[in-house]
């Protein structure tokens, strides 16, 4: 059975855990984006990345010091056994860690009416909960989200638009945050749905392995063009030039309409995310 | 791309003789802050003409930090990272201007007018690696002074002596160059190129289909 207790333990470790790497497909991304890179500063930022990431993890630092708006993807399988509340225990896990985590995080919360501070604020840590067929067990995603790149975001509804509209429409938002959201970075897109849905499926992209090819053959075809064009912009690692700005465009797409929104998100060199699956046997598996 | 080492206080000479794409170890006295209130309160205190509470030493960061002081004295340095330099785009040029500011750090770069501002105060500005905490927060090794403690700490101005910080890249010399506005300018000027390829690759991949 999967308690609360377990809950709390895994989502506080994975909080901890994403906060001091760069995920192994992201540093596979970055040494390949390294070999390709023909600009001389890039290589050199690139090869600083590289390192940090690795100092980073070796000795238990984080990687950066902004550790984000905490947000959770709880995906729960069918025959999964479990009780209690899920998303307490999620909030308990995050009280926790600000306590006992060292070192200590920084209050990067505001309370949008009255601007003051904290670790933790109304609705969070952001939730998302789906289901996922007949499966026993519950993943759990953690992503420590920093805003600096999160704050790019842009969504926009189309009448009936083209794969052309679409391209555009990312490319623009690529162009629009240009060297200021710590490229090389992740896009995601979502295609269709309604407004949240579409807003979901662009940043659930970006939980994506990066390097993966998407199983449908217009997105995976979309995807390497828009990446494609994305490095022929020319920003490059932290936006002092090259030919790595984008380490992956990962789409996805819902039902349409004729009223279609697009979203298009971004995520940070340092793509921090970690999961884990909860067996119904108490079991803990970290995926990534 | 040529390698600098620069200590701070900087001299005018030391700036002068930099260019978009070089590459900086900063070593001596740096002013830091991560916040908007910092920026804001600054700006109050040269309205007033008023004296900061510490003395800034020609360089300033746009630098979120985590340090505890000790209770026997002295500060624990936790860490340390850039945060985005164009939120402080309003408050830039006074600060740069009136400050005597010879290098400002951050990530991202500073806008057209802290450009313009910074050509001239002789002034550079450096990138420093987002997501590079591990490697900045050891080139930190002395937290000399701490102010405005109604901040969280991210947000006070503070000094310290940093050792080797680096490699920064110049972003923005003290000529009216920066890297940002020019690499900004060529990837507008490519889109119309790369939306036809990007036109022609969906013709292949149609083809394939």
């Amino acid at each position: 059975m999967i308690d609360e207790a377990l809950i709390q333990e895994v989502t506080e470790s994975l909080y901890s855990a994403a906060l001091r790497r760069v995920p192994p497909d992201t540093v596979r991304a970055l040494e390949a984006a390294r070999e390709l890179e023909e600009h001389e500063n890039a290589r050199a930022t690139l090869d600083l990345m590289l390192r940090s990431a690795a100092i980073a993890e070796e000795k238990g630092k984080f990687v950066c010091s902004d550790s984000g708006v905490p947000t959770y993807l709880v995906e729960i399988g069918g025959r999964a056994q479990w009780q209690g509340d899920i998303k307490q225990a999620i909030v308990r896990g995050f009280a926790h860690l600000v306590e006992t985590i060292s070192p200590p995080l920084l209050k990067h919360v505001n309370n949008p009416l009255t601007n003051e501070r904290g670790f933790a604020g109304k609705e969070m840590p952001s939730v998302a909960v789906d289901l996922i067929g007949d499966a026993e067990y519950i993943d759990i995603t953690c992503v420590p989200k920093a805003l600096g790149s999160g704050r790019w975001a842009s969504i926009k509804t189309f009448i009936s638009p083209s794969l052309e509209d679409i391209e555009a429409f990312a490319m623009e938002a690529i162009i629009e945050a240009g060297s200021q959201h710590c490229p090389p970075v992740i896009v995601g897109i979502g295609i269709g749905g309604n407004f949240d849905l579409t807003a979901k499926l662009a940043n659930r992209a970006t939980y994506r392995e990066v390097g993966s090819i998407n199983p449908e053959p217009i997105l995976a075809a979309m995807e390497e063009r828009l990446k494609e064009a994305a490095n022929a912009t020319g920003f490059g690692p932290m936006g002092v030039g090259g030919s790595t700005s984008v380490l992956g465009v990962h789409i996805d797409y819902a039902f349409g309409h004729g009223y279609t929104p697009v979203a298009v998100c971004f995520n940070c060199w340092i793509n921090r995310r970690a999961k884990a699956r909860l067996h119904n046997d108490g079991r803990v598996e970290r995926i990534f | 791309m040529a390698v600098h080492r620069i200590s701070s206080p900087p001299s005018s000479e030391a700036v002068a003789q930099l260019a978009v794409g070089d590459l900086v170890y900063l070593s001596g006295e740096v002013a830091v802050t991560g916040g908007l209130p910092a920026h804001k309160r600054m700006i109050a205190f040269l309205d007033k003409g008023q004296p900061l509470p510490l003395a800034i030493p020609g360089t300033f960061i746009h630098l979120p930090h985590m340090v505890e002081e000790r209770e026997e004295g002295g500060y624990d340095i936790h860490y340390v990272n850039p945060t985005t330099s164009r939120r402080f785009d309003d408050y830039m040029p006074r600060l740069i201007r009136e400050l005597d500011l010879k290098i400002v750090g951050g990530k991202g770069g500073l806008g057209l007018d802290c450009v313009r501002a910074m050509r001239d105060a002789g002034c550079v500005y450096l990138s420093l690696l987002g997501g590079g905490s591990a490697i900045l927060s050891a080139a930190i090794k002395e937290v000399l002074q701490v102010e405005w403690r109604d901040f969280p700490p991210h947000f006070r101005l503070s000094r310290m002596r940093v050792e080797e910080l680096g490699p920064l890249t110049v972003g923005i010399d003290a000529y009216g160059n920066s890297i940002y506005d020019q690499i900004d300018r060529t990837a507008r000027e490519r889109m119309p190129q790369i939306m036809a390829q990007l036109a022609r690759r969906r013709q292949e991949a149609a083809g394939e289909l």
